[in-house]
């Protein structure tokens, strides 16, 4: 069984690899599937991966820390809901079918991701399976029933990017 | 001027008690900028995107985006409504950000849909200072003042 630390580490990367096929096909002009990948990557970026950092990966590190006001949640945290504004937006330049804005946008969203990711990476993850009672297995668990859910059949996870 | 870990924040704007702040006008615009601790803790910016004049923008959704090598946000609205001016200087030198917050590194000017609740989601005076100084703690912000 992959470590807590690995599952979020290799979710990044699902997520990453979700975003450049969107914008791949909006590079191509091809708004459906665009639109697609993107409520794809929003589903597992919102209601997956924040979801469990929010409600469990974070509290558990604050309890470990004893503190449930640390600078390095607070960051997190701010960073998720500039991401979810961030979100609606691409979703709002697809339907708008508005290249140069959905561009401009998810250059903001890839960089904040990079910043975002690296620190969770070096400053978080290393800490949660000491930080949680079950060392991670429900986190990991619901993570990975996320992943099987967005690559239900006929929502290949194959992308060719 | 209110001023707390080095951070200068005027007490007659509002807040958003988070990165932004609001000052009414007297032709009913209001000017948004970002604080002082925002902008320490964003750090040197190197870049902004500011929306085009005349973007509507709902509340909550963001004017602008900054970027700075540590550091890339948005600058959200506490209010829906119309841009009416941008402030192009800071695109071509959004360090002035760093400089200036409050004066020439204002961000854009903005025509609220319903100007008697724009103001309804920021908060001002006393109330709006303690909240500030409890987010420099949260953050660990140290503000300091850039010399150009």
């Amino acid at each position: 069984m992959k470590s807590i630390e690995q599952i979020m580490r290799h979710d990044h990367e699902r997520l990453d690899v979700l975003l450049e096929a969107g914008a791949k096909a909006v590079r191509k002009g091809l708004w459906h599937e665009a639109a697609d990948l993107l409520q794809r990557f929003r589903h597992g970026m919102v209601d997956g991966h924040m979801m469990v950092e929010e409600t469990m990966l974070f509290p558990a590190f604050e309890a470990r820390e004893g503190n449930d006001d640390l600078p390095l949640t607070a960051l997190l945290r701010k960073g998720h809901r500039d991401l979810r504004v961030f979100f609606l937006e691409m979703e709002e330049a697809i339907g708008a079918r508005d290249a140069e804005e959905y561009s401009a946008l998810l250059s903001t969203v890839q960089a904040i991701l990079k910043h975002h990711d690296a620190k969770e990476e070096k400053e978080l993850y290393p800490h949660l399976a000491e930080a949680l009672s079950d060392q991670g297995q429900l986190a990991g668990q619901t993570i990975l029933s996320r992943q099987e859910t967005a690559a239900l059949p006929g929502r290949s996870q194959k992308f060719d990017v | 001027m209110n001023e707390y870990h080095g951070c200068e924040m005027p007490e007659d704007l509002f807040y958003d008690l988070d990165y932004v702040w609001v000052r009414p006008e007297a032709d009913g615009t209001l000017t948004i900028g970002v604080t002082d601790p925002a902008q320490a803790l964003s750090g040197r910016l190197q870049n902004a995107r500011i929306k085009k004049v005349g973007t509507h923008v709902d509340a909550g959704r963001h004017v602008a985006t900054l970027e700075s090598g540590k550091w890339v946000g948005g600058v959200p609205v506490p209010f829906a409504g119309m841009i009416v001016a941008r402030n192009e200087a800071l695109l071509e030198n959004p360090h002035l950000i760093n400089i200036d917050p409050y004066g020439d590194a204002w961000i854009a000017r903005v025509k609220p849909d319903d100007s008697q609740h724009a103001l309804d989601d920021v908060k001002t005076g006393a109330e709006a200072i303690a909240a500030l100084e409890a987010w420099i703690k949260r953050y660990d912000v140290q503000c300091m003042r850039c010399p150009d």
